[in-house]
């Protein structure tokens, strides 16, 4: 089987159903990566949400990911739409640092806490379990979802592999 | 963002000349031995800014100052790891090679050179435009690039969809980018502020 590889950009959401499908997004920061996977169905999504909350919106591009809200309801959809079972869902956070510690620079580089925090509301919202939390630190970090298995591998530099 | 051809090519020369003023600086800091290459400006769609410097997973060595007062953004210099250990060599004035891994040292010397760069540069815009640009102290990150680029990227993207990016590069031995963001308004502010003084 050969593993096909689906980068997860700012904002985008993808989702997985094809066996050797693996999901990934690339260097998160002060983003989350949220992946929604039914155990059972082998279906997953990835989101790489990017601000938590859409009202803070004043851009033009409307990519359903980057925003925690938008983010969360939309990988639901998805997810169920690809033959995932709404009760088997499961979800897994990682993501959310505060990569640049600046002195003078205020709280406003700390999007990292809020957009985990948003995430984690959403889901409760949504009633979606949150099995594995991953956020905060200073560090970046990569993270692929394997679709036939469901495993979920973060990567990060200096600081190695870990699942979750 | 739109921009007149004409309020464009403003910007494009006070940018260089700003460039410029910094690249002295550091040339004078290191005998000489870093010199900053033409640079290109472009309004990159924010979604692709994580990806610029090789790809979001290259590890890169960033050297972060954020831009405060009359105009606010992010000033960013960003070398590969082995660039980043020669711009030490260079600093500390030992062959290039000597420096294998950042330590403290090599750490408070790239802090350093962002200083110096990003003062030349702040000077240099508020001496042509009267604005009062203030630069924060640096911080130094070695990650990957996509998680440093979009920590930066995220604030900007609550105004825009679009950033000015500023890319420049140093002489062959240390090659890396120089980016300059600078938010929606701000950049309307320095537009206004250099139309002013045509």
């Amino acid at each position: 089987m050969i593993a096909e590889t689906f980068p997860v950009g700012l904002g985008e959401l993808k989702v997985g159903s094809r066996s050797g499908q693996v999901l990934v997004c690339y260097g998160l920061g002060s983003c989350v990566g949220l992946t929604l996977y039914d155990p059972v169905a082998h279906v997953g999504a990835m989101v790489h949400v990017v601000l938590p909350d859409s009202s803070l919106n004043r851009g033009q591009d409307s990519l359903p990911g980057k925003f925690a809200d938008t983010g969360v309801k939309a990988a639901i959809d998805e997810v169920l739409r690809a033959g995932a079972n709404r009760a088997r869902l499961v979800a897994r956070i990682a993501g959310g640092a505060r990569m640049l510690n600046v002195v003078g620079a205020g709280t406003k580089l700390d999007i990292g806490a809020r957009n985990s925090e948003a995430v984690r509301a959403q889901l409760q919202l949504h009633k979606i379990r949150l099995a594995a939390d991953d956020t905060g630190g200073t560090y970046g970090r990569t993270l692929q979802l394997f679709i036939d298995t469901g495993r979920l591998l973060v990567s990060t530099v200096g600081r190695g592999e870990r699942e979750l | 963002m739109n921009l007149q051809t004409s309020e464009f090519d403003i910007l494009q020369s006070i940018v260089i000349r700003a460039l410029e003023d910094s690249a002295r600086s550091l040339s004078s800091m290191t005998t000489g031995a870093i010199q900053m290459q033409n640079p290109r400006l472009s309004f990159l769609p924010l979604n692709v800014v994580p990806g610029i410097a090789g790809g979001p997973a290259t590890v890169v060595c960033a050297v972060y100052l954020g831009i405060e007062g009359d105009l606010s953004g992010h000033l960013m210099l960003l070398f590969g790891l082995q660039s980043a250990c020669g711009l030490v060599d260079l600093l500390m004035e030992q062959p290039v090679g000597t420096t294998a891994d950042l330590d403290e040292i090599g750490i408070s010397a790239l802090a350093e050179t962002g200083n110096v760069c990003g003062s030349g540069f702040m000077n240099a815009i508020s001496d042509r435009t009267g604005l009062k640009v203030i630069p924060t102290t640096p911080a130094v990150v070695v990650d990957m690039a996509g998680a440093i680029l979009e920590s930066v990227v995220t604030e900007l993207y609550l105004n825009g969809d679009e950033v000015l990016v500023i890319e420049t590069g140093f002489n062959g031995e240390v090659p890396g980018h120089f980016l300059l963001m600078p938010d929606t308004d701000s950049m309307a502010r320095l537009v206004a502020a250099l139309e002013a003084i045509q």
